[in-house]
């Protein structure tokens, strides 16, 4: 019986140190795949004159968003605008643009200001011919101050050509302050 | 010319495994509906018969009945022999062929209840247990609630092994295939030591009957289709005892199932489609006192999520809400499953040898490895990849002596270590690698006065816990260790007639989780934040239960289980303010945090014989879950609930294969939660839904086939359940009917 007994604590003993498993050497956490830095490029007659920023470096969750850039723009004129995708790692940004514009059938951006008297028109269409919103006009009228709601909204097969900002899940959503002066 | 109506049929009928004449067996000839009844010898007679030729049944309450045709031109003398029902089978042997089930408070499904079970998950079919309940996440994901108890808090043996997957996750359903099994035991409370202490909820006991032991090839091919998915489910599962090797037995099965999306009574769910194959293999050596096992499963699945209940942030999460039907939905049918989704494979390899000693203990040893591999989608972003990828592994080795059953005082002595370790690699961390390591020790004695059986137990265990992770590329590693002490003490005693009362007190606890400890990130699929608590401690649970038993025959028995479950530093996930900001907007957060839970409640089940042919079944679970610390009660607990069956046995005479039960299913609106609700929707309303079974035995060439139909909510009731958590977008599934067919071979 003792014998029994030595031969079953050696499998036990031999089960217990087997691992294969590369538990040790864990990938990084801030490594995440997501978009966590979006810039807003304003230009004026074809030259860049602004540009906004919201950046969340460490992704979802850990700490909130380092950068949120207040929007200022000048009363009476007219901007055109383009959207910057960004993946920030460990300090190293990487433009991902194209992995939203590849799939623009799926998307749709929003602008949706609040205090603030701005006119916004999205100029680009997917190619359904539905509106996408990575490029737009700004117009401003009067100074004032308040914010802009920036969303990207993600919806497969459900897009369509007057959709309500509501329709589909959040890819982005970033309230901007803002103020014309 | 005719003949004078004067032949006689005689024979024996025998068991034909044990060749012991069976009394009570029915016969019975269709074409004039005579029959008789076997005598204590076997022996049956019809006599003054017209010649002709006859279609003789043979049924017997424990067997599969037999089919012959016959003509009848004179005297004749014919014996039958019948083979074992597999159902029934298995209680007889079981006692003998397998470990033996603690004296705990329990309650069983097995024979008829898991035939109509067949093709619906393990958590839908151990629903069916009073005191059992699901916690679901929409219509594909279901995971078994004990006394309000789950995941962790509740331990799964899968033939045997404790069942190691990613179990702490509320989306991640038990990896396990209901077709391996034939019986399904739910030990409620902290009473099964023997498996592990920190089963503080109870646990499950998924066990498939014996390999055979008489000769022979056998099997049984299961088809099953549901309307309102469209699912289609096939399994064929064979065994066998080679005649000319008879120390050996083996058995495989396969199943698959295919479904698309469900429908509630009022529009589609897109994307809840689910795609599962599974298949195990059993190899069996026994000779003189020695028994071998090796055994082989696998099981993979992969399941949509439904597309309305995938939000990005607060905001899309508070639109949702609002609006009646899903915002985010495409009512229609496919089969198609896209993003998000889940992928979930389990493998296990186990060995078990037994060695019986002249006395008539018994030694057991068994190694196990299981390797579980998860894979969650969110919707695709900038990556292909699976937001969560997880692969947890595991080895167990078990080594265990229990004495003869028939020695007073008779013990189990066992000493028992697991290793795992787990690996992520996802596009976003959740959890962090680990490896633990548990050994654990365990005693059981069980000592009987006359008609009273006394049996204690004490557990220890040592848990260590390595946590590994990298933040911009810095590497840490943390250990924690636990040490842990655990006592059950129970009393099972025969009343008078067939009465039965088991009494038991616990004393269990279980160590925090990893993702207790350490998550921190979104969770997949509820837009919820989840942080954990590196100082967390312990939960240490003080159970007792009481249950009086009844059950001789089927014409009348009785359940009835009162509980109430102490549990010190109760873990639990409560919502904080402020919501966590992200660029994806804004989110509500959850931390896990400790306070004292008190779990009381009963289950009762009688089932009564109204008439030969009607039976009514009543089962009911009370539960109240209180905080004891924030003087109020818990949050995401079941309901009340009753429910009320009738069943009409038609064609009787034959045992009862055929009936029709028409059920019926009342749950309360949960009004036993937190003061103040913090929660997006307060519990739905209560509901009832009805529901219908049938079986019968159809014969086709002297062979018997076993057919079902289920119809599930049958008045199409739109409702809420408050344990499916996404209650907030949809209902739950409409109408359903099912047809099942089972041949055995």
């Amino acid at each position: 019986m003792s014998r029994q007994l030595v031969v079953s604590l050696c499998i036990v003993a031999m089960a217990a140190s087997l691992s294969c498993k590369k538990t040790g050497t864990p990938q990084d956490e801030a490594e995440h795949e997501a978009i966590n830095g979006v810039d807003l490029v304003f230009k004026r007659g074809g030259s860049t004159v602004a540009t906004f920023t919201a950046e969340d470096p460490d992704g979802d969750g850990g700490n909130p968003p380092t950068r949120i850039d207040r929007i200022t723009l000048q009363p009476g004129q007219s901007y055109t605008t383009e959207v910057v995708l960004r993946n920030i790692v460990n300090g190293t940004s990487k433009v991902v643009t194209s992995s939203v514009t590849s799939q623009a059938v799926h998307h749709e951006f929003f602008y949706l200001p609040s205090g603030v008297a701005v006119n916004i028109t999205k100029t680009d269409k997917d190619n359904n011919g539905y509106p996408f919103g990575l490029n737009a006009t700004w117009t401003t009228t009067t100074s004032g101050s308040g914010t802009l709601l920036f969303k990207l909204m993600h919806k497969p097969r459900i897009k369509g050509p007057n959709d309500d900002p509501s329709k589909g899940h959040s890819d982005l959503s970033v309230s901007f302050p803002m103020t014309i002066q | 010319m005719a003949q004078p109506c004067e032949l006689q049929i005689s024979g024996v009928v025998s068991d034909i495994d044990t060749k012991a004449p069976l009394s009570n067996a029915t016969l019975r000839i269709r074409e004039n509906g005579r029959s008789t009844v076997s005598n204590a010898e076997g022996f049956y007679v019809f006599k003054d018969l017209c010649p002709g030729t006859y279609t003789l049944t043979v049924s017997h309450v424990s067997c599969l009945p037999v089919d012959t045709r016959m003509r009848l031109e004179t005297n004749t003398v014919r014996n039958f022999t019948l083979p074992h029902d597999y159902n029934q089978l298995r209680e007889v042997v079981v006692q003998g062929a397998t470990d033996r089930q603690p004296d705990a408070v329990k309650s069983q499904l097995s024979g008829k209840d898991v035939a109509e079970t067949r093709g619906l998950t393990l958590g839908e079919t151990l629903k069916r247990v009073s005191g059992v309940t699901v916690l679901q996440t929409g219509s594909t994901i279901f995971k078994p609630v004990i006394h309000g108890l789950h995941s962790q808090r509740i331990l799964m043996l899968n033939n045997g092994v404790r069942h190691e997957g990613q179990q702490w996750g509320s989306e991640h359903a038990p990896e396990i295939d209901p077709f391996i099994a034939d019986r399904f035991t739910v030990l409620k409370g902290a009473g099964a030591l023997r498996y592990g202490a920190d089963a503080i909820g109870g646990a499950i006991l998924i066990e498939p009957r014996p390999l055979p032991r008489t000769a022979g090839l056998h099997g049984e091919v299961n088809a099953i289709a549901f309307t309102n998915n469209r699912m289609g489910v096939i399994n064929a599962m064979v065994e066998q005892n080679p005649a000319t090797a008879p120390q050996w037995s083996w058995r495989t099965h396969l199943t698959y199932k295919r479904g698309g999306n469900a429908r509630t009574p009022g529009y589609w769910l897109h994307n809840t489609g689910v795609e599962e194959v599974n298949g195990s293999l059993n190899v069996g050596y026994r000779k003189d006192r020695l028994k071998a096992e090796l055994y082989f499963s696998a099981f993979s699945t992969r399941l949509g999520i439904f597309w309305g209940s995938h939000i990005g942030n607060l905001t899309d999460l508070e639109n949702a809400i609002k609006s009646p039907e899903p915002l985010f939905n495409i009512d229609e049918f496919t089969y198609r499953i896209d993003r998000p989704m889940q992928k979930a494979s389990h493998y296990l390899a186990k060995a078990t040898l037994q060695k019986e000693t002249v006395s008539g203990d018994r030694w057991n040893l068994m190694v196990a490895h299981q390797e579980n591999f998860r894979q969650e989608y969110d919707r695709a972003m900038i990556t292909d990849r699976p937001e969560l990828d997880l692969n947890l592994g595991t080895t167990t080795v078990d080594l265990h002596f229990e004495q003869k059953a028939q020695k007073n005082p008779n013990g189990t002595f066992g000493v028992t270590a697991q290793r795992q370790a787990n690996v992520w690699s996802g596009s976003r961390f959740f959890i962090p690698n680990y490896t633990s390591l548990m050994l654990g020790a365990y005693a059981m004695e069980r000592f009987t006065f006359g008609q009273t059986n006394l049996e204690a137990g004490v557990r220890y265990d040592h848990r260590n816990l390595r946590t590994f992770r990298n933040q911009n590329n810095q590497l840490s590693e943390t250990i924690r260790s636990f040490d842990n002490l655990a006592a059950t003490l129970a009393m099972n005693r025969k009343l008078g007639g067939n009465w039965l009362w088991i009494s038991n007190l616990s004393f269990a606890w279980r160590p925090p989780t990893v993702n207790e400890l350490y998550v921190n990130g979104l969770h997949h699929g509820t837009a919820n934040f989840e942080i954990g608590d590196p100082d967390l401690k312990s939960e240490r649970a003080v159970n007792l239960s009481t249950q009086l038993r009844y059950g001789r025959d089927s014409s009348f028995s009785f359940d009835l289980t009162l509980y109430t479950n102490r549990i010190g530093d109760f873990i639990n996930l409560v919502p904080v303010l402020p919501p966590t900001l992200t660029l994806r907007g804004a989110f509500p957060t959850f931390r896990y945090i400790q306070t004292d839970a008190r779990l009381s409640g009963a289950d009762l089940s009688v089932s009564k014989d109204l008439s030969q042919a009607l039976q009514a079944t009543i089962k009911g679970s009370l539960l109240f879950p209180w905080d004891i610390r924030q003087g109020t009660w818990l949050q995401q607990m079941p309901a009340q609930r009753i429910e009320a069956d009738l069943t009409w046995y038609f064609r009787t005479g034959h045992p009862r294969t055929s009936y029709l039960t028409l059920n019926g299913l009342a749950v309360t609106r949960q009004t036993l939660v937190p003061d103040p609700l913090i929660d997006y929707l307060p519990p739905p309303p209560g509901y009832f839904i009805m529901n219908l079974e049938f079986a019968t035995l159809l014969h086709i060439r002297e062979k018997h086939l076993n057919f079902g139909v289920s119809m599930y909510n049958i008045l199409n009731a739109s409702y809420r359940d408050y344990m499916n958590r996404f209650r907030y977008f949809n209902d739950e599934t409409g109408r359903n009917l099912v047809v099942r067919i089972k041949i055995p071979f």
